[in-house]
């Protein structure tokens, strides 16, 4: 949400009072904290092979997040959106090996079809009023049933090696698929923070009877906003086929908890309302380093899911209060 | 005897000083009014009181000791606040015991029965009609509303019962039982802080009285010695001419909205035509169906017959986007649920109404929404310390002008105010109704729901009575006796017309 305001008298207790008014400054703070340590505990950690390592595997998981975010901001929590991912995925890669598809239809085609899940999840949701979280877990079920059954549980090999270039290829340095991860993150942003549309989801996620009072249509908003975040979902697992080369059925496993924690630890409530994309990538970020460092540190892999848990942990009590402290008096 | 005082009392928050020198003294066995209007320190003082906040200046003592030094004072001040506050899923009888070890039915295993006999004593001493396994969502507003004053007097500790409001949303029959019961808690050597902004309340039931404004204490003093001109002008600093009328001026005119044979949930056959000119009010008990009306002609709530015309055009029906678009516009009574976006900024909450006049090609400009925004905020003379505060942080007062100021720039054909000064302080009321005036005066449609007779005479040119889910009379209002009016509430006449 907006980060300046106009205050006529700017009267402050502590001066870093700001950052109380500033929801972004907090988690953006701890980011750096959190950059900077990993760069002084672990010589490795700068080099720019660790930070395209960082940011390609940030690209795939923080499209989940900037859909997931969008979600969270309306009052809603889809669960199946690594499954689509997943599915899709799979999907593009039948279409272009065992179809004869050719290739950028295949992922715009599977795009599509990530789209029309999220439909589907949405129109369950706002036609029968279904609960959101329980309904995805249904829907998880469903995507990744049709997944095994479509692959059987053997990755599809043989992707073309022009689509490569998507998932492994870099940009001036930088990791194609990061960049792409960025372009949607640009405009989730300037679509919910400077357009109608993006008002009328806050609103939604603050007080859904208001908001149909005030004459917003919700349920349309909702459908759309379902509707994108499947068609994220999508990009991001046709990206990751490209990345690997072949489709596994199991992409999209590790998105489901991750992408949540971020929007969370980046002030994206879960129960709507607040918060941005930018905060939730920002989180992602978080983790993204912390996971890095517990592996440059070479911690068991047997203790990385105690370690990187209990870190979520600690940082979304930090969040929670700190902001509790900062927002007493304002 | 003083069993709760103040001395000094001062609160600090950032930019605003919310309680200044505030010196406050309960006696026991009388009940004093506090006074003053939305933002004057009512609801920072109570805070104090009751232990949820901590004064930055000054002393409070209970029982003539400290309670910053023994926390467990504060079990000796009970408060009810104004909005209900209960478990709706669950019975009466849990309500009233609820947390259960602090009523004395802790352990392992809660005894429903006992649970039950022993609400039955609480529900005749506070004349609650609710049977003590009913589901609260099952039981009428005031029963609700009576069961919380029950609730907050389970507790064997309190001695000063803090009434927010009690009566804000209950009818004349209503307020009669609460203060049957507020009387005669009054017996059992207990003092009553009450909080109303009701002047025939303040003077039915208080003893002694406060008038709190902008923070500081401007006087106190005995009930008996002061009349109601001289407490309202110790609340507002200023005279206001209470018994002004708001009646629009000019010629009514021709029909804007005609309704026919409407009918609901919970209301049927529904006949009744809006004119351009006039402020249309509508009567009834809580509950008759007013707001359910309202809401379907608005298409928040569905119909299941009828039909509606705005300037002789078919209205649609079922769809609050198309009346909004069409030009009609619905303020509910329900601020929190259906007004407000309580984590969003007030110039997120106004801006939300006028994003077609912000609206640019590279989206919502943040210079254009600033200054319209801060236009509403002037014109409605909206109390904030800064447009990015969020709206939940307002008083009600100022949310409700917030509101009103977002509607109006609108532009509306039909505006409905659904008890557009339920909680608000007078001056504040008063501000509401010159809006109303003006709009029917400039040719909206203005239709005004309220369940207190006096802003219904004060401000309707025109008053529909509903009854059950009927409309049981059409009055003119400069030619009609309140026992008529009260009557075609009640439904105890027959359907009667005087035009």
């Amino acid at each position: 949400m907006q980060t300046s305001s106009t205050q006529t008298r700017p009267i402050q207790a502590r001066p870093w009072a700001i950052l109380s008014r500033s929801p972004l400054a907090g988690v953006f703070v701890a980011l750096a904290v959190i950059f900077t340590l990993s760069a002084l505990i672990s010589p490795y950690f700068l080099t720019p092979y660790n930070l395209s390592v960082i940011a390609r595997g940030l690209a795939f998981v923080g499209l989940i997040t900037i859909a997931q975010s969008m979600l969270m901001v309306l009052g809603e929590l889809d669960l199946s959106l690594g499954v689509v991912g997943g599915l899709c995925g799979v999907i593009s890669g039948i279409l272009m090996v065992r179809l004869g598809f050719e290739p950028y239809s295949a992922m715009l085609l599977a795009i599509l079809l990530g789209a029309c899940l999220g439909l589907i999840n949405g129109l369950l949701v706002t036609v029968l009023r279904l609960h959101s979280l329980v309904l995805t877990i249904g829907t998880a079920g469903i995507f990744g049933g049709a997944n095994l059954v479509l692959t059987r549980g053997v990755a599809i090999t043989g992707i073309p090696k022009d689509v490569h270039y998507l998932g492994r290829g870099d940009l001036l340095g930088v990791p194609v698929p990061f960049i792409i991860m960025l372009v949607a993150l640009a405009v989730a942003t300037f679509v919910m923070l400077k357009t109608p549309f993006g008002r009328y989801m806050y609103a939604i996620g603050n007080n859904q009877a208001g908001a149909r009072m005030l004459g917003i249509k919700v349920d349309k908003v909702r459908l759309l906003v379902f509707t994108a975040a499947g068609a994220i979902a999508a990009l991001a697992g046709v990206l990751m086929v490209a990345r690997l080369g072949t489709a596994q059925p199991s992409i999209g496993e590790t998105w489901v908890l991750a992408p949540i924690a971020a929007s969370v630890i980046g002030g994206v409530a879960t129960t709507g309302g607040i918060g941005s994309p930018i905060g939730a990538i920002f989180g992602a970020g978080i983790i993204a380093i912390i996971e890095n460092i517990i592996v440059l540190f070479g911690v068991s892999p047997y203790w990385q899911g105690i370690v990187s848990g209990a870190i979520v942990v600690l940082a979304i009590s930090f969040d929670a209060v700190s902001r509790r402290y900062l927002r007493r008096d304002a | 005897m003083a069993y709760l005082e103040t001395r000094g009392l001062g609160r600090d928050f950032p930019g605003v000083t919310a309680l200044d020198g505030v010196d406050l003294t309960i006696e026991l066995g009388r009940t004093h009014i506090l006074a003053g209007e939305n933002g004057a320190g009512k609801s920072t003082l109570v805070k104090i009181l009751t232990g949820t906040d901590r004064p930055s200046r000054g002393q409070v003592l209970i029982d003539g000791r400290d309670p910053a030094e023994d926390a467990s004072l504060y079990k000796n001040v009970a408060y009810v606040p104004q909005e209900l506050n209960l478990f709706p899923q669950m019975s009466v009888a849990e309500n009233l015991f609820m947390p259960f070890d602090r009523t004395g039915h802790g352990g392992l295993l809660v005894n429903r029965n006992a649970l039950v006999e022993e609400a039955r004593t609480y529900l005749e001493r506070f004349g609650i009609e609710a049977d003590p396994r009913d589901l609260v969502a099952n039981i009428s507003v005031s029963d609700q509303q009576l069961l919380q004053i029950a609730r907050a007097c389970t507790n064997a500790a309190m001695k000063v019962l803090i009434l927010d409001e009690p009566t804000s949303s209950l009818t004349r029959v209503e307020v009669d039982r609460v203060f049957k019961v507020i009387r005669g808690l009054l017996d059992r050597d207990h003092a009553i802080v009450f909080i109303s902004h009701k002047m025939d309340e303040v003077f039915a039931i208080g003893d002694d009285y406060t008038v709190l404004r902008n923070g500081e204490k401007i006087e106190s003093g005995r009930i008996a010695d002061i009349a109601e001109a001289d407490l309202i002008r110790a609340m507002s600093g200023r005279d206001l001419s209470f018994d002004e009328h708001f009646r629009p001026k000019g010629p009514v005119t021709d029909t804007i909205m005609q309704v026919r044979g409407l009918s609901g949930a919970r209301f049927h056959d529904v006949d009744f035509e809006l004119r351009r000119g006039e402020i249309l009010g509508f009567a009834g008990l809580v509950g008759a169906g007013r707001s359910e009306v309202m809401q379907t002609i608005f298409g928040f709530l569905k119909a299941k017959a009828g039909s509606v015309t705005v300037d002789g055009k078919p209205w649609t029906l079922n769809d609050t986007s198309a009346s909004v678009d069409g030009g009609m516009l619905y303020l509910s009574e329900e601020r929190k649920h259906h007004g407000i976006f309580p984590l969003l900024s007030l110039r997120e909450n106004i801006g939300i109404s006028i994003l077609s006049l912000t609206k640019g090609a590279f989206g919502i400009s943040g210079g254009r929404e600033r200054e319209a925004v801060q236009k509403i905020i002037d014109d409605y003379g909206i109390r904030t310390s800064g447009m990015g505060k969020r709206i939940s942080q307002l008083s009600g007062g100022n949310q409700q002008k917030a509101i009103i100021g977002r509607a109006m720039a609108t532009r509306p054909r039909v505006l409905i105010f659904d008890e557009p000064t339920k909680g608000i302080d007078i001056r504040t009321k008063t501000e509401i109704y010159r809006i109303m005036k003006g709009l029917a005066e400039e040719g909206v449609g203005v239709i005004l729901v309220s369940s207190e007779l006096d802003e219904l005479k004060k401000c309707a040119s025109r008053i529909v009575t509903m009854h059950h889910g009927r409309i049981t009379g059409e009055f003119d209002t400069t030619n009609t006796s309140n026992e008529t009016l009260v009557g075609a509430i009640f439904g105890t006449e027959a359907k009667a017309h005087a035009n």
